[in-house]
């Protein structure tokens, strides 16, 4: 690894939107429409921007790819290879948002959850569980179970019929999956409605809340899943 | 600007590639052996000189302790990180060793990354006297599965080796590139890369795009430490094997460091011999010059047999550790084996038919193995440093990250900020802040892999973020992780508050700081200035010696001595035979610009001569000649 310090600063050129070669004005775009530059990230840019879209929750994965691929041809740091410093630099940092964006909003959980956080219901690196109330008494007789078939494996008690109910089980939790999907499937055709009707803050914001509760109960339910799969690969 | 070429630098065989313009194909330069592969085994000399190639590889046998291979498998290790190969490969390391390993050939102690600059320059010269220009410009290619110190150390080699390393490509995907260009394919392609010591397996995505084609990563996995040089110590390992020999030839090859690696290339043999054959015969040469199947009764010959199947159950644990990274990376690309397009195989250790039966298995197709496995990687190599090069863009390369980025968080715990298979160039931000008041430094310890604890992932590097004293969580430091498009992470932090560039002294956990290399290239240059000279006066004295030669055999002959006399001025013989003195006693010296001046002046001073001669010889063929006849 090595360190850079020489790294383009964001700030600095978040004052004047000047093409940093030939001064020309630039909208924000990837590369300046005078000279054809590469341009510096602006502060602030979101991933939904770098491809011009607007934040909205639904959108077609297969154009989405091709302009990821039409971008990556642009900004890939091979193009850059003879220019100066600085702009393989810029390359390096537009190409990087390119794929970190691409990575995010091709994912509709990891795009829910980045636009979450962009508008501040979220915080990075953190991520909320909350047990889903109807759930409860469902997750203390799966806990109970876990704990059996543990007890069961070390003294080699009846696996069979633990593993049975740890299956059985985990296809619930499967289904509740499936339906907190749907619920945020729904919110979120919701939310994309309510910026193409311009809703009022209030509505969107209600939404969001909806969103980010679902979001907290399905992380809940997702973690349960994957731990009864470990324990059962285990067993 | 000289030229800008390809390079595998492999674990077994480095090879050396180029975009040939008039057939717009790649193509392998060959060495001054005529095989375009280098052997990885570097040797030196007692009088320190280096050898490299197939003259190191003869010295395997005469002089073990002046000679490593495989050292591939050392690059970005600790000491702590190899105890398991010490136990089969003969490598000599260091005591000094930490956390870059310094291994001892004779009386000189080299780390690996300068060892790997020798097999560079090696290639670098072969590609010079094919295009009588310099090159200094390469594209190298790394195991995918290559960790950050490992790239790290690849491009320090580069460097070392005084080319400019413009990209890092992984093997498969460079493969995949020169497949590509040979058969225009389309879809998704599994290569399956097992080479001499390292192991990928990469899935990928070829799409056609209105701009060119693109190459795009889906997932890749692997082993670094697994290939051929496995195969070949459990062969070695053969206990059925051992007891053989020691009783055929009365002579335990385990107690001989000499006859051991006699033994080992042997071992080779058979197993290349077993790619074809049905069975092969254990056979080498002895100390009296004689092989053993001259010396042996058919009998015993019989004990030294290894069949094929016997060679296939020995095998096979091996070919099933590589089908585990190739499971790993199919459900990374969310996809099944029979999803896949094409499979395409890559290395030396590919060319064994159980490996090639077990991989058309799994994915129930035939796997491709048109183009030579040992030449393919530097072929695709080659056509990425041509892309470069020229700006003339035909394809695109996507790759990803083989593994996943992380920082070290509270109770040991690793917090992944770029997940594994991420397509590169990839960054993640973080922000950091004092957790008490007057807290002067926040560490940070930067990791890879896919662990949850800190402990069993690899440490990359670790930095410290220095603020002033404060309360606790004023300070607002967001650092910014990078991985470039050769893999290799950037780390750039800014202060928030202050919108300053925040100066960070990052410690890497095994590879060398950018001063060391430095000085490393220092003293390589001067080593290099030091072979310059000396090659310099030998090749000065050897036409010293042939020009004294000719001069003085030539006036010994009478008739030109009777020119001499006649012809020549007295001021000319005098030069002459000044010439000469001055030539001898430059000669017992070894000033190779003396002598280079005094064969030029000795040169002067004959040069009528010369003409007198030639001309009177001249005449003497034609005298007695009519006009016509000549």
């Amino acid at each position: 690894m090595s360190v850079t310090q020489t790294r383009s600063n964001r700030s600095a050129e978040a004052a004047e939107r000047k093409c940093w070669s030939c001064s020309a004005a630039v909208e924000g775009g990837h590369f300046c429409a005078a000279c054809g530059k590469i341009q510096p990230l602006p502060a602030g840019a979101d991933y939904f921007g770098f491809f011009a879209l607007p934040q909205k929750l639904t959108i077609d994965s297969a154009a989405l790819e091709k302009e990821f691929h039409k971008l990556s041809w642009k900004l890939h740091p091979d193009n850059f290879v003879r220019s100066s410093e600085f702009e393989r630099n810029l390359s390096l940092e537009r190409s990087s948002e390119l794929n970190d964006a691409y990575r995010t909003l091709r994912e509709p959980i990891a795009r829910l959850e980045y636009l979450l956080l962009r508008l501040g219901l979220r915080k990075e690196g953190t991520s909320k569980q909350q047990a889903p109330p109807e759930l409860l008494e469902e997750v203390f007789e799966l806990n109970e179970s876990l704990d059996e078939l543990r007890e069961a494996r070390a003294d080699g008690g009846d696996v069979a019929s633990l593993r049975e109910r740890l299956v059985e089980a985990q296809q619930n939790f499967q289904q509740k999956l499936g339906e907190l999907d749907a619920e945020l499937a729904t919110a979120g055709r919701d939310w994309d409605e309510a910026l193409d009707t311009a809703a009022d803050e209030a509505k969107k914001s209600a939404l969001l809340a909806r969103m980010n509760e679902i979001l907290n109960r399905r992380s809940y339910v997702r973690n349960l899943v994957a731990g009864v799969e470990k324990e059962l690969a285990e067993a | 600007m000289g030229r800008t070429v390809g390079i595998d630098l492999g674990t077994t065989y480095s090879l050396i590639a180029y975009m040939d313009a008039q057939t717009g194909a790649p193509k392998c330069i060959a060495g001054p052996h005529g095989s375009t592969l280098c052997p990885s085994v570097v040797s030196v000399d007692a009088d320190g000189k280096i050898i490299v190639g197939e003259p190191a590889r003869q010295r395997l046998l005469t002089q073990p302790d002046r000679t490593i291979y495989s050292v591939k498998r050392l690059m970005g290790r600790g000491v702590a990180d190899i105890q398991d190969e010490l136990k089969i490969f003969p490598f000599r390391i260091d005591a000094a060793s930490q956390n870059v390993i310094r291994v001892r050939l004779g009386d000189r102690v080299f780390t690996p990354s300068e060892v790997s600059a020798f097999i560079l320059r090696e290639l670098k010269s072969w590609a010079e006297n094919f295009f009588g220009e310099p090159v200094d410009r390469a594209v190298i290619t790394v195991p995918a599965y290559f960790n950050d110190g490992q790239r790290q150390a690849t491009k320090d080699a580069g460097r070392l080796a005084g080319l400019e390393v413009l990209r890092l490509v992984n093997e498969p995907t460079a493969a995949a590139l020169a497949y590509g260009l040979h058969k225009q394919k389309r879809g998704r392609v599994a290569v399956y890369d097992f080479g001499g010591g390292t192991f990928d397996i990469s899935i990928l995505k070829l799409i056609s795009t209105d701009e060119g084609d693109i190459y795009q990563v889906l997932s890749t996995n692997g082993d670094t430490h697994l290939g051929g040089d496995d195969i070949d110590n459990e062969l070695m390992q053969m206990r059925r094997l051992r007891t053989a020999l020691t009783e055929v030839t009365g002579v335990d090859p385990f107690q001989d460091p000499g006859l051991l690696q006699t033994l080992r290339k042997a071992l080779i043999a058979v197993k290349h011999q077993l790619s074809t054959e049905p069975y092969a015969v254990v056979d080498f040469q002895l100390s009296d010059g004689r092989y053993l199947r001259q010396v042996l009764t058919q009998g015993n010959l019989k004990k030294l047999e290894i069949k094929q199947e016997e060679f296939n159950d020995l095998i096979r644990p091996i070919i099933g550790r590589t089908m585990q990274p190739v499971k790993l990376a199919l459900a990374d690309a969310k996809l099944s084996p029979t999803e896949i397009d094409e499979v395409v195989l890559v290395g030396g250790s590919t060319r064994i038919p159980l490996v090639r039966k077990t991989v058309g298995d799994y994915f129930e197709r035939p796997p491709h193995c048109e183009l030579n496995p040992d030449e393919v990687v530097a072929l695709g190599a080659a056509i990425q440093a041509d892309i470069l090069e020229t700006g003339v863009k035909t394809m695109l390369l996507l790759d990803v990250t083989p593994l996943s980025l992380g920082i070290e968080t509270m109770g040991g715990v690793v917090a992944k900020i770029i997940p594994r298979n991420s397509t590169i160039p990839a960054s993640a931000q973080e922000m950091f802040t004092t957790g008490v008041e007057n807290q002067t430094g926040i560490d940070v310890h930067i990791l890879q892999g896919e662990r949850e604890l800190a402990k069993d992932c690899r440490s990359l590097a670790r930095f410290q973020l220095k603020v002033p004293p404060g309360p606790a969580g004023l300070a607002r430091i967001e650092v910014k992780f990078l991985i470039d498009a050769n893999g290799i992470l950037q780390v750039a932090a800014r202060d928030l508050r202050t919108g300053q560039q925040h100066f960070i002294e990052v410690q890497p956990s095994y590879g060398l700081t950018d001063e060391e290399v430095e000085r490393m290239l220092e003293e390589s240059i001067e080593h290099a200035e030091e072979d310059f000279t000396e090659r310099q006066l030998i090749e000065a004295r050897t036409e010293a010696d042939a020009i004294l030669h000719a001069t003085e055999k030539t006036l010994a002959e009478p008739r030109a001595a009777a020119i001499a006399a006649s012809e020549l001025t007295a001021e000319e013989r005098r030069t002459i035979s000044t010439s000469v003195a001055q030539l001898k006693s430059a000669l017992t010296g070894s000033d190779y610009k003396l002598l280079r001046q005094r064969i030029d002046e000795l040169n002067q001073a004959t040069m009528h001569l010369a003409e007198i001669l030639m001309n009177s010889t001249l005449q003497t063929a034609l005298e007695g000649k009519r006009l016509e006849e000549v």
